[in-house]
């Protein structure tokens, strides 16, 4: 296997930021028309209320690589995701990709319910820029991967929130991305599915497709990224083995707010077993998670509490 | 200036395959489970050109006829269907806008096919209707997709307006409704151009819709084109519309995601 480190540049973001305003105010026309003042007002404030979701991101990731994005809910991880995907524009900087891109940013969007689920799988083909006939070439594929022969004409308000998944996932792991951009998606579906979906983007890993995952599932994220890299209020605060760079996040958990804390506590609770392996393997990292926790009893108190828990499961079953 | 065009660009072909299935969905899910289907998209212009021809040619006995108002009306419905759908056609599709990258004017653009593709359906009762009223088929019928591509042309790029100033300004797609109405009286459709007094005369040519109505009229009842001087006037305004449509359309098309 090529090392992707040696690879030509596929996705390049150059100094990226992104601004967003907080609100709109006076963008209604009665509010306008019947307050003139504090429309001025409120226009003259514009420039103030504003969030830079994204500040300053430079990285690369080259041909055949898997760099995962992990950050606190909030941390401009997702915005990043999108900038990627073209779907919004950068304020300042740069975005660059090569080759065919196929996102998969929250699944089953643009799936019409009325319509059957092989007329949405063309429909969402041609969206992404392919034409219909490689969509109906394609189409057995999608359909047997999601495992839905026998509902693929049946509009889709048929379907459950599972199949949804499963069909959405199928059309743009079919779609022979060079590029796959994936944001968060996995966590939904049943288990058994989402080992499929891992080991679909295994395989393309192994074909040599570059893949950019934002994810909670830290486990995951060490599986399989050859990098990862940590978001934090909107900067890159470290780019790196993903050991390390989940290690850091998990430690910088702990310290800040509780408010993100509380959230990251919901996605560490999925790789719980995760943590907990790397507290038996890694001292290193263990010590340093401890002396992170130690300062904050409470979440502490939380971890222990689970780990408890799980060792009580391991007693059962055993 | 940030770019994030991703590489390997789309086909012409997957541009225009993709406002087909767009419009055949729309179609098909308009009329899915009615028992008339597109029957329906006559009876806006059927029901109304009757309580016209009643009040307006018996009760005020203005002499007018039915098939004056009916060719007038069929193209009315299919310029005023087209542009108050496109109004809402961005603002509908935001899950999609947010999510997909796709070639964003498609929307619009397929809004205005299904009306025009609804018009030309309902085009031979139009015909049917002025057939039996005895006015044959003529030469100057040949004009008529000279009017068809002119109305087509406007009805498109005020589509295009429309819908994208819509995402920003939401009360547009209300001021919209509230101005297809005027523009409707405005416009020499349940009248003719020559009743318009005098002095209110210019109205009818600053209307870019007037030339094309007084066209679809003259054509099927008169058997002569309109002056070219009003055709000329209304390619100019059309190619205008065109081009402020587009040219806003490209302008705003970036923050549709974000706006949204």
């Amino acid at each position: 296997m090529p090392t992707p480190s040696e690879g030509e540049v596929v996705v390049a973001a150059r100094g990226v930021s992104r601004r967003y305003p907080l609100a709109v105010p006076g963008q209604a026309l009665k509010t306008t028309l019947l307050h003139p003042g504090q429309a001025l007002a409120a226009w003259r404030r514009r420039g103030r209320r504003e969030l830079w979701a994204v500040r300053d991101v430079t990285f690369e990731v080259r041909r055949g690589e898997f760099f995962s994005i992990v950050g606190a809910n909030g941390s401009g991880k997702s915005t990043l995701l999108r900038l990627l995907a073209g779907l919004s524009k950068p304020t300042r900087g740069t975005v660059e990709l090569q080759g065919r891109v196929s996102t998969l940013l929250e699944l089953g969007s643009g799936f019409h319910p009325q319509v059957s689920g092989r007329e949405n799988v063309i429909m969402n083909g041609l969206l992404m820029g392919r034409t219909k006939r490689e969509m109906e070439a394609l189409l057995p594929r999608i359909v047997e991967f999601a495992g839905l022969r026998e509902f693929i004409d049946q509009p889709m308000r048929t379907y459950s929130s599972g199949m949804y998944v499963r069909l959405g996932f199928a059309i743009a792991a079919f779609m022979e991305p060079e590029v796959l951009l994936v944001d968060e998606v996995l966590a939904v579906g049943d288990a058994k599915f989402q080992e499929k979906c891992y080991d679909h983007i295994a395989r393309l890993q192994r074909e040599g497709v570059t893949i950019v995952m934002v994810s909670h599932d830290l486990g995951a994220v060490e599986r399989f990224s050859d990098r990862a890299a940590l978001m934090e209020r909107g900067r890159m605060v470290a780019v790196g083995p993903p050991r390390k760079v989940v290690g850091l996040h998990l430690e910088r958990l702990a310290e800040t707010s509780p408010e993100i804390r509380q959230a990251i506590e919901e996605g560490m609770a999925a790789d719980e077993e995760g943590v907990r392996r790397r507290l038996a393997e890694d001292p290193e990292w263990a010590a340093e998670f401890a002396a992170a926790l130690e300062r904050h009893p409470g979440f502490h108190e939380k971890l222990r509490q689970e780990a408890g828990k799980g060792r009580a499961d391991d007693a059962r079953a055993d | 200036m940030a770019m994030a065009r991703p590489a390997g660009g789309r086909s012409m072909r997957n541009a225009v395959e993709l406002v087909l299935a767009l419009t055949a969905r729309d179609l098909k899910l308009r009329y899915q489970g009615s028992v008339l289907g597109w029957a329906w998209s006559l009876a806006r212009p059927l029901a109304l050109g009757a309580v016209l021809a009643f009040a307006l040619g018996r009760v005020l006995g203005t002499g007018i006829t039915a098939e004056f108002l009916l060719a007038g009306l069929f193209p009315w419905f299919w310029f005023q269907g087209a542009v108050q759908g496109a109004s809402g056609s961005f603002i509908g599709n935001g899950g999609l806008l947010k999510k997909v990258r796709f070639p964003r004017a498609v929307l619009p653009l397929s809004t205005v096919l299904g009306a025009t593709l609804q018009f030309l359906l309902s085009l031979p009762v139009l015909i049917g209707f002025v057939v039996a009223s005895g006015h044959g088929p003529g030469p100057a019928w040949l004009g008529l997709p000279l009017v068809f591509a002119l109305q087509l042309g406007l009805t498109a790029g005020l589509g295009l307006f429309v819908a994208s100033v819509t995402v920003y300004f939401r009360d547009l797609e209300h001021i919209t409704e509230v101005l297809l109405t005027l523009l409707f009286y405005g416009t020499p459709i349940i009248y003719a151009a020559e009743l318009v007094p005098e002095g209110y005369r210019w109205l009818t040519y600053v209307n870019p819709l007037a030339p094309i109505m007084e066209g679809w009229r003259g054509i099927l009842l008169d058997g002569e084109l309109p002056p070219a001087s009003h055709l000329g006037a209304s390619a100019v305004l059309t190619a205008a519309a065109l081009a402020v449509g587009w040219a806003v359309f490209r302008r705003l098309e970036d923050g549709f995601a974000d706006a949204i």
